[in-house]
């Protein structure tokens, strides 16, 4: 397969104790500099209404929301296996089509973004922003999201046979 | 609220950083997501934790020192009580989540990776997203409380 690499400087995969703790001083690095929490559900939001011009957008969130892929390209190029054009989801790709993997996909997607504003913040916002804030609704929403989340896998795995 | 420059410089810094994190740990991938949802791995726990645990006891000891931050005044934390809507919008969410394999900063990264089904995933999560909105307009109610996005906090003086 092609892929695109500068130079391997970063492992396959950046181990959680190194991971982990960089995500959380770059929290507190944003507390401390723009007093803001780094959620990226609600850079979606103002994104969404930065490009269609509504007068109550919060601009910066766009710049948030650019730099995420931005940086992320950056990370994939220092990787050994780089850029590499695919489809994706390979687990869901060797039972399915591309077709019925991208409906199952989109359709996963809405009920996401649905649940997401909802709830007021996904796992970057209610999951790490709110909880090291000690927020009861961001306790709340996370655990309840982490539970959903592991249930419909097991539904998952279960209606697949053991496949998916 | 109008972005200053430096919100706008900060915030493209800080995504960035963000995004490289998510890509150097893997986050991106569906397999990854995937098998920590089927319990796995548990990597990915560790590192929420990690994220939580470096952040959480930070934050406290500078909310008591009563902190002030570089542009945006004195640190406030925002704590809010649970309502009906971070449960079932929640429950929404981690459904979703666990069938799309990816959440919403880590699919931006996705796509940038090379997976074209990202796309896919980042048009749906702002469809939903705009569902969302469109209902909560339709019906008169208020967004729910957010404690981990934007708020307006002007900047004061002290």
């Amino acid at each position: 397969m092609l892929s695109t690499t500068f130079a391997a400087l970063l492992p396959d995969r950046l181990p959680w104790y190194i991971a982990g703790p960089a995500l959380g001083l770059l929290v507190v690095g944003f507390f401390m500099v723009a007093n803001q929490p780094l959620g990226a559900t609600g850079a979606y939001v103002e994104t969404y209404k930065t490009v269609t011009r509504k007068p109550e957008a919060v601009t910066w969130r766009m710049f948030y929301f650019l730099g995420i892929p931005i940086g992320g390209l950056i990370g994939v190029l220092l990787k050994e296996d780089g850029f590499v054009r695919r489809s994706g989801y390979d687990a869901l790709r060797n039972e399915l089509s591309l077709g019925t993997t991208a409906l199952i996909v989109l359709v996963g997607a809405v009920v996401m973004g649905y649940g997401a504003r909802m709830a007021g913040g996904c796992t970057s916002g209610h999951g790490i922003c709110g909880t090291a804030q000690r927020s009861p609704a961001s306790w709340m929403a996370t655990c309840t999201f982490m539970g959903a989340a592991v249930v419909t896998t097991l539904v998952i795995r279960i209606v697949s046979g053991g496949a998916i | 609220m109008k972005s200053s420059t430096a919100h706008k410089v900060l915030g493209l810094l800080f995504g960035a950083g963000f995004g490289f994190v998510l890509a150097a740990a893997n986050l991106h991938e569906y397999d990854t997501i995937h098998k920590m949802l089927r319990l796995e791995e548990i990597d990915v726990f560790l590192l929420m934790g990690g994220a939580i645990g470096t952040s959480l006891p930070l934050l406290w000891w500078l909310e008591r020192r009563r902190a002030n931050t570089v542009i945006g005044g004195p640190l406030l934390l925002s704590r809010s009580k649970p309502r009906r809507e971070h449960v079932v919008g929640g429950a929404l969410f981690g459904v979703g989540w666990a069938v799309s394999g990816t959440c919403p900063a880590p699919a931006l990264v996705m796509l940038v990776s090379g997976a074209g089904l990202a796309a896919v995933t980042i048009t749906g999560l702002f469809v939903g997203l705009n569902l969302r909105d469109a209902h909560v307009r339709r019906n008169a109610g208020v967004a729910t409380a957010a404690d981990g996005e934007h708020r307006d906090v002007l900047a004061s003086p002290r």
